[in-house]
Order: structure tokens, then sequence, then C-alpha cells
């Protein structure tokens, strides 16, 4: 059982799903799947294709992630779900929010409430970012 | 000097919340030690070889009266009663308990401080020219941009998880004071032709295992471009610096392995796509920070005009001072001044609270309320009238703040080494002291002239050996403190390029590290040509000279 927590109209909602997708990489991936990059992929405009993105990060100090998906957003105009998992801990979400990631897949020995606690510590932010407001 | 806004404010304050937050599910383990590892990293919290260490950040080396006087506050009811200067213009404090931490960072909030990204592989505080807004041949100001970069950096959402640390430096005079050339990213601002601010970018420069001098790849960047171009080298850093082994992982070995010429395309080929978007400087935006860092209302002294040559005459002491702790000014009637740390006896950088007090109160007196930290470890106070200078001296010599020697073999760079940093191989202080006592006659280190001696007690560079004219760093010999010395190093001020010492030899037991230096400085006595400094001798006779007499009696 993994837990999601999404954003969505209302806000960020958590969910408990086994229903996970069937992630490709791109070498078998086709155009309509959901498509799983790791953090050393080069952007490429057919992910546009995908149904919806994830990006595994292999640790949660691993910032490599968080420029792939800015590279997502930003240069190929990537609009649908982008997804970060892996490695991912409580207290990074809020880098990869801003960096554009909507779908926030928590490992089980997380803690679901402080991440939600901790998804917009901060008010205001002195950069521009891609966050999918 | 900048001063905060709301946003700065609120931002600062959540900051501490935050960390107050990650402090406590740490205590309550909720957090494993390599988990809150990274955070209090970001927050500038070490644990030492003793205690933990917190790193305040003083950005750009500028303080004020106010926030000095809470960082002496702060040493007395969380530490013992001193903090020290560090090589990047810091503060640290070598006592703080875990617990308190959050505490000490709400103190320094209400001042507009803070200790975000005073470690951890993340963007550093940026560091520049200690004269900066004063200095008789500045260019640009630095500070602004200094300022801009601060805001951006901290806690950018791609750039705070990056291979290993960065730091920037920035110089916007003829006389490099802010060694750009061995920085992740080096940036030179000046006026163009057209009387318009533009940035030299260098990259890939560095101490550390392996010393490099940083290479251009940008020249005359306007300052609109400042933070898009910026975010380009940040972004092909990130993505494509090593990450499996931390002695590999800064961006000098990226730009080695790549090729300058890469690595500047590989930038250029980000750039083109965000060039003149969201993050572009606007006049305004650029206006505004300039006017923050206007220079102090009109400083005067209430002393009746003095007569500086009698005074020179009757106190060969302030003589001296003055000759070497006091620089020119933009304004003639004001001057720069050097408090000296490097006091024999005292390790290099650390000052008592009571000296902080004093230093806060004499910059409300002579400076404008204004107090820079340099990167040699002293106190300098930017804008001092000439009618002050000796009521300054006075009052500085009572605090063993007068030491006659910014800029001579005293004068030395020296990191905390073994007595504190769990990552030295050798301990430093105790090798600088001895080198005081036995240099402490004032008469033959004037005699010797401008000379750079610095001290590392590990290759992590801290005391910034390489750029001595004399370096010296602490070496493991099976469990044995050795001293490796080299020669030639420069840091790329006072007219000479940047440049990296060379080893004289074999290295030395800490008992002889005195006998050798006296070996070296004789050898420079000899050889020198009339008003030759160390650096132009070394340079003219090269390092044979210097092996020779060193290693004379070693066959």
């Amino acid at each position: 059982m993994s837990t999601l927590i999404k954003r969505s109209a209302q806000g960020w909602e958590i969910s408990h799903t086994d229903d996970r997708p069937n992630w490709k990489t791109p070498q078998d991936w086709q155009q309509g799947e959901p498509l799983l990059l790791q953090v050393d992929a080069e952007i490429d405009a057919r992910f546009l294709q995908a149904s919806t993105i994830a990006i595994d990060f292999p640790a949660f100090t691993d910032g490599r992630g968080l420029s792939l998906a800015v590279l997502l957003r930003q240069r190929i105009k990537y609009t649908g779900e982008l997804h970060a998992i892996g490695a991912i801990h409580e207290d990074v979400l809020h880098y990869m929010v801003r960096c554009g990631f909507d779908v926030l897949e928590l490992p089980q020995e997380r803690c679901a409430e402080t991440a939600l606690r901790l998804l917009a510590p901060y008010t205001h932010h002195y950069q521009e970012s891609v966050e999918q407001a | 000097m900048y001063q905060y806004d709301n946003f700065d404010r609120e931002f600062v304050a959540e900051r501490v919340a935050h960390y107050r937050d990650q402090t406590q599910r740490y205590l309550a383990g909720q957090l494993s030690e390599a988990e809150f590892l990274q955070l209090r990293l970001r927050n500038g919290l070490y644990i030492q070889r003793l205690a933990p260490m917190l790193r305040v950040a003083v950005p750009y080396g500028t303080l004020s009266a106010t926030q000095l006087r809470m960082l002496a506050q702060i040493s007395r009811r969380y530490d013992r009663g001193y903090g020290h200067l560090s090589t990047r213009q810091n503060m640290q404090f070598n006592w703080p308990e875990i617990a308190d931490v959050p505490d000490i960072l709400h103190d320094l909030a209400s001042v507009e401080m803070h200790a975000i990204q005073t470690s951890g592989s993340c963007i550093r505080n940026v560091t520049t020219d200690e004269f900066s807004g004063a200095a008789a041949d500045e260019l640009v100001d630095p500070r602004p941009y200094c300022e801009i970069m601060r805001q951006w950096s901290t806690n950018h959402p791609e750039f705070d998880w990056l291979p290993r640390k960065f730091k920037i430096a920035v110089t916007g005079a003829a006389n490099d004071r802010a060694a750009i050339a061995v920085h992740d990213i080096g940036i030179r601002a000046y006026k163009n032709a057209d009387d318009a601010v533009v940035f030299d970018i260098f990259v890939g420069g560095g101490l550390g295992r392996t010393p490099v001098l940083g290479t251009a790849i940008y020249s005359g960047l306007p300052v609109k471009h400042l933070l898009t171009y910026l975010e380009s080298i940040m972004r092909v850093y990130n993505r494509y610096g090593r990450r499996d082994n931390k002695y590999k992982a800064r961006i000098k070995i990226l730009v080695r392995a790549m090729g300058a010429e890469a690595f500047k395309a590989r930038v250029e080929q980000d750039w083109v796509d965000i060039k003149g978007g969201p993050s572009t400087l606007s006049d305004a935006q650029v206006a505004d920070m300039v006017a923050a860092f206007a220079p102090p209302a009109r400083v005067t002294s209430a002393a009746a005009s003095i007569d500086l040559d009698a005074l020179r005459l009757e106190h060969p002491t302030f003589s001296h001072w003055l000759h070497h702790n006091v620089g020119p000014h933009q304004q003639a009637n004001l001057t720069v001044v050097t408090l000296s740390t490097k006091m024999t006896g005292v390790p290099p950088g650390d000052v008592s609270d009571e000296q902080m007090d004093a230093v806060a109160q004499w910059a409300e007196d002579h400076s404008g309320g204004e107090i820079r930290i340099s990167h040699e470890q002293n106190f300098v106070l930017p804008h001092v009238p000439r009618n002050a200078l000796f009521e300054l001296w006075e009052k500085a010599r009572r605090l063993d703040l007068a030491t006659a020697n910014a800029g001579l073999l005293t004068n030395m760079i020296c990191c905390p080494g073994g007595d504190y940093c769990s990552l030295a191989n050798a301990k430093s202080i105790p090798v600088a002291e001895a080198i005081q006592r036995r240099f402490d006659d004032y008469d033959y280190v004037h005699d010797l002239g401008d000379l750079d001696l610095n001290i590392s007690g590990c290759m992590n560079a801290c005391g910034h050996h390489h750029v001595g004219n004399i370096g010296i760093l602490g070496v493991d010999k099976k469990g044995q403190e050795f001293y490796q010395i080299s020669l030639g190093g420069h840091s790329g001020h006072s007219g000479h390029a940047a440049s990296l010492g060379q080893i004289v030899g074999p290295s030395f037991a800490r008992a002889e590290v005195c006998d050798v230096l006296a070996i070296i400085l004789n050898t420079f006595v000899d050889f020198r040509l009339e008003g030759e400094s160390f650096l132009s001798c070394f340079n003219r006779i090269g390092i044979a000279p210097f092996k020779e007499r060193v290693y004379v009696d070693a066959d």
C-alpha cells in the first residue's frame, strides 16, 4: 500500500492505494503510457505524449530530479501529472512542489501527516518557480 | 546597508519555525542522525570534535553595530563568551547545545540575521571585498549584487541539493580582495565603455584536495541577465556534477572533465531558453537594491582636527598601525581601518564578547554604524574619519585589536584545525602561535613587507594555504602531525594575478616549522632586490634557492 499526496482543485489530498500506474522506462514506453524517468534522464519532446510521468529519486539528497522536473515543466512545457517516487522524505517535499511535482508517493515508513504539514512551510519565495498552482 | 523588509522578516521567522519543528522531531526520535544531519547543516549546525558548532551567516561580511551586539550576547548566553571569524566572513560559535539552536536562530532573526545555508551541499554565503562601498580602488560596489544573489539562492527550490557545497565570490575593485579565482563561481564587476555595470564570470576555481584557478566563461554579462545565467550554470552542475565520490563532486572537477569550452556551451544551450525570462532583473529592481547600499549619512567626528604627523612622531606604534592597518577611502576625509585579531597568544579570528561589544560601539562612534568581517579573519571599520583615528587606535589598543600587522607575516589566515574541527589532520592554532612568538619583532616583520602566510589543518584548505605566499598544510603521517610548506601562492590582490603555491618538499614535524620558516625568510632577505616583496622575489628566483637551503642538511 503506498501513500499518495496529490494536488487537487481543493488543495492537497492524501490517498492510500495499491493501484499504481504501469510505469514504463523510456526504452519500452509508447505514446499514451505512463513514463518512468531516472534522475539522470535527458528530456525529449516525445515525453509530452506520456499519460503521466514519474521521476524516481535514488536518495532524498539527490537534487537531479528537481532539475529534471523543472526542465519538463519549463522546456517542453509538460502540463500533465508529475509523480515523485523513490526515496521521498517529508522535509524535501516543499522543494519538489515548487519544482513542479503534483503527486508525491511517500515510502511506507514516512509520516503522511507530517508530510502534509510541511508541504509549504513558507508563505513567500525569493525565486520564480514552476509550481503547478 | 541592506535592511530587511516584511518579506525577509516573514521568511526568516518561518525558517526558524521550520527548523524548530525539525529539531523537535529529531529529539523525539522521528528523524535519524543521517536525515537530521542534512537539515541541520542547511541551518549552519555542525557536530564537531568536542561539541556542535553553529556558523552564523554574515552576508558578504557586512554587519551593523546592533547585529554585532547580538552576536556578543549570543556568545554569552549560549556559548563561552567568544566567537570565531571565519575565512568566509561568517561568525562561528563553538559550544552551543543542539536543543538551544532554534532559540539562537530566533534571537538572530530579531536583528535580521540567520544561519541558512552556511553549510551543506547548497549555495553558501556569497562573499566579497571587505572594503566594498569604501575602498578607493573600487570600480563597482559589489554588495547590491551580492544581496540579489543572497535572496535568489536562499531556499532555492532546485539548487538546495547539489552534488557538493557551492561558493560564489564577487569583487568590484581593481585589487581582488575576494579571491574570486578560487571559488566555484567568481564574479568580477566593472563598468563597460557605456558606463553600465557588467560582470565577467569565472567557474571551476577552488582549493581543497585539487586546487584550481577558475576559467572565464563569460565576459561583460549585463546585470539584468545575472540570475538567469547563474541558473544555467547551477543547472548544468546539478545535473552533471559527480555524486559518487565527494572528493570529485565540486564543479571544478566537472569543468575539468568536460573542458571549459564544452561546459560553457552546455550552459549557453540551457541559457537560451531562460534568457530574458521571468528571473531577468528589471532596472527598477537593481536600482532599489543599489539604493539600499547608499553610503551612511555623512560620517563626522566630534574630535577637533588632529595633527597626525605630530602624533606619529610621538607614538611610533600608532605610526605603524596607520601605515599597515589604515587604508584609503573613496572620500578624502575618511579611511578604512582593519582591526587585527592576530594578537600573539590568541587563536587567529577569535573574538571575545567584550571585543564584539566594543567594536559595535566604535562602529557607532566612528564608522556610520557599520562593521565588516574580512576573509583574513579581522574586523574592518569601513568609514572612519581621519581625525578619529588616534582616538580609535587608543581604544582598540586597550582591547588588543590594534596589532599593526595587516598584510604582514603575523596576520595569518588560520583555520580552527585539530583543536576544534573533526576533519582536521593536524592542529593549526598552536603553529600560528609559535610563529607569532618566534617572529615578534615589529621591525623585522615590517622589513619583510607584504607577506600572506596561510595555515590549514587539512586538505579541505579552509585556511587557504594554496594561495598563501607561504602556505602551511597539516598532514597526518602514521598518526603523527606533520606540516607541508608551499611557496608562491597568491589570492589575487595587490596587483598580482592569483596563483597556487608550489610544495617546497617533504613535510616537517611541528617543532621544525618555525626553523624552516626562518630559513625561508632569510633566503628571501638574501635574494630580494630593493623594495621587492616576497611574492615578486619568489616569482623571479623560483623555488630552487629555497629548496636548496631548507633541505641542506637532509642528505
